[in-house]
């Protein structure tokens, strides 16, 4: 027998106190877990997003900036519409390496699921660095690009003739085939910007335009250029690192507050495991003092309450753990729904680094909390324990 | 079965012990001068009344408690002297003790309750807990729960428990005070038997039967010797 062996079955004289001990742990836990989670992958996911866009100045209609920004990227019908005149002036402005011109439209299918049309030319490709296509990039006479989703979900191959979901009577070509880009572009369906406004009846006009720059360190520069130009008054120029910024900003007050909800949580547990670890060595005074009596020194007494206590908050985190692993899809889902912007990557990234540091933050915390019991637990004198009446032995 | 190279026969030397206890604005007495000598392999009896402060001298002895004047010298050491650690050090290897309620820990099985004094003294391995069962004869009761036991089964798993360490000295408060007549009675011949062996064996009790099968009684009343 050992004394990890020794404290085990002391804990498992009462399962329901253990289980109620535990589940607290385990709650505080799950909630700390998902959050550190959620702030890796909400991080990431952001990043990605900007960098799949390969844009860094978005040049949109007039409104809300966050609203323009999660359109482009997730894809929506757009309630105004820039003037295609408004491309040159944007390119002439010093700066700006690339400006894509872009018209999008979404439909919604009768099933529910929605199409989202991408109307470009092909100098988006110098934005969209990392895009691998099977097959060609459309010309202004007809033809679509789709993303792989899209492709996978209608069934479509290079050179198949198709009818385009929820435009009625057009049909068009699949020129190519996007390789997946884990990114909204996967469901996308590209077309030439021309053919795109033609389709929809929007000639001579952009839902927004993508504008790349040569050095992005001066963003500040290009974006008070643009803003002064001829168009400036008709646009509004959203650099997506700003918006990006922003929108992390309110984000992460946001967690700040559900952090602090967390360490509070994890505090209320750390009480209930003192307390329950104080009830625990109250009942066992006589216990306890037949351990002295028979040698057992006061660090063997100290060292088995926290042995203790150590077990049910590694099994308590651990459940946490696993429970926030299982519960993540939910917790997602709702997340989604509160968030001002949220990327198409998943908001809850795992990492092993952080589950340690979940756990061994329980333990550290169980342990402060056990001091005082096992302090007490050791200086128990086992005379004086020994006489007790209510102690069981 | 004893593990001291000590060569003098005088194993407890208890010189004008007193322990005094507040009760209220009062102090209770519960031992007052009590002196005695008891040599190595003797078998004590310590006997009295209630509240003659048997249990207080046994607990004294057993270095759980300490005098509040007089000295005490144990082992060739004087235990009350002696810090904490060191009385729990002398506990741990020179002393086994048997409690009238037994003092089992009831979530360990027979044979862990056992080997609990080897683990408490950082001994690895449970090598004589069989012996010691056997020695007791329960070696068939190993896996048992104390719940499962009779009173008498588990004073015996007491005594096993008592004498894992290898002790000098054996205490006993009332090992018979729960039993009946027969299960004492054998209880008393193993505290016989062992010791027969060498252990000195000191026991408090109200049974007259175990006081007789000692080699000598030290009587108490009202805390002093009768």
């Amino acid at each position: 027998m050992t004394w990890l062996q020794l404290s085990s079955k002391e804990w498992r004289r009462r399962p329901l106190r253990t289980g109620l001990t535990g589940a607290g742990v385990a709650l505080a836990t799950a909630a700390l877990f998902s959050l550190l989670s959620f702030q890796k992958g909400y991080q990431e996911g952001m990043r990605g997003e900007l960098d799949r866009l390969g844009a860094h100045v978005l040049v949109v209609p007039k409104g809300c900036p966050y609203d323009a920004a999660s359109m482009a990227l997730h894809g929506a019908s757009w309630p105004c519409f820039l003037k295609a005149a408004y491309l040159d002036e944007v390119r002439s402005v010093p700066g700006v390496a690339t400006a894509a011109p872009v018209f999008m439209a979404a439909y919604y299918q009768t099933n529910g699921e929605q199409v989202v049309y991408v109307g470009v030319q092909s100098n988006i490709l110098a934005l969209k660095t990392a895009w691998r296509i099977q097959g060609q990039f459309p010309g202004p006479d007809g033809g679509i690009l789709s993303g792989s989703e899209a492709a996978r979900v209608h069934g479509w191959r290079v050179g198949d003739r198709v009818a385009l979901p929820g435009v009625a009577q057009h049909g068009a070509t699949v020129t190519g085939i996007l390789d997946p880009t884990s990114g909204a572009d996967d469901t996308f369906v590209y077309m030439h910007l021309e053919a795109a406004q033609r389709l929809f009846g929007h000639s001579n006009e952009l839902t927004h335009i993508l504008v790349r720059l040569s050095q992005p360190e001066n963003m500040d520069g290009v974006v008070t250029q643009l803003r002064g130009c001829d168009a400036g008054l008709s646009m509004n120029i959203v650099p997506l690192a700003h918006v990006f910024h922003t929108i992390q900003s309110l984000v992460f007050s946001t967690r700040l507050f559900l952090g602090c909800l967390a360490a509070m949580a994890l505090l209320v547990s750390a009480a209930g495991v003192s307390n329950s670890l104080l009830m625990a060595v109250a009942e066992r005074t006589r216990e306890i003092g037949i351990l002295r009596a028979i040698g057992a020194s006061q660090a063997d007494i100290f060292r088995l309450v926290c042995l203790e206590t150590l077990q049910v908050c590694a099994v308590g985190a651990g459940g946490g753990i696993v429970m926030a692993f299982f519960t993540s899809r939910i917790v997602e889902t709702w997340v989604r729904t509160q968030l001002p912007f949220a990327p198409t990557e998943p908001l809850i990234r795992w990492e092993w680094w952080v589950a340690g540091a979940c756990l061994a933050g329980a333990l550290i915390v169980g342990l402060l909390a056990a001091i005082l019991p096992a302090a007490r637990a050791a200086r128990i004198a086992p005379a004086e324990a020994m006489r007790t009446v209510g102690g069981r032995a | 079965m004893t593990n001291s190279s000590q060569t003098s026969p005088v194993l407890i030397a208890a010189n004008a012990l007193t322990k005094s206890y507040p009760r209220g604005r009062e102090e209770v007495r519960a031992l007052d001068g009590v002196s005695f000598n008891i040599q190595r392999g003797e078998f004590v009896a310590i006997t009295g009344p209630s509240g003659a402060g048997k249990s207080t001298l046994l607990n004294i002895l057993g270095c759980v408690d300490n005098p509040s004047s007089g000295t005490l010298e144990l082992c060739g050491r004087m235990v009350h002297q002696l810090a904490d650690r060191e009385r729990t050090e002398l506990r741990r290897t020179a002393i086994g003790f048997v409690f009238q309620h037994f003092g089992l820990l009831p979530t360990l099985t027979v044979a862990e309750n056992v080997a609990l004094p080897g683990l408490i003294a950082h001994r690895r391995g449970n090598q004589n807990v069989g012996a010691l069962l056997k020695k007791v004869g329960l070696d068939h009761r190993h896996d048992h729960r104390p719940s499962q036991l009779s009173g008498g089964e588990m004073q015996r798993v007491a005594i096993a428990r008592s004498l894992a360490n290898q002790p000098l000295l054996l205490l006993a408060d009332e090992p018979t005070g729960n039993l009946d007549t027969k299960t004492g009675a054998a209880i008393i011949s193993l505290f016989h038997e062992l010791n027969q062996e060498g252990l000195t064996v000191i026991v408090v009790t109200h049974n007259a039967e175990l006081a007789r099968a000692a080699h000598r009684q030290i009587a108490l009343a009202d805390g002093r010797c009768a």
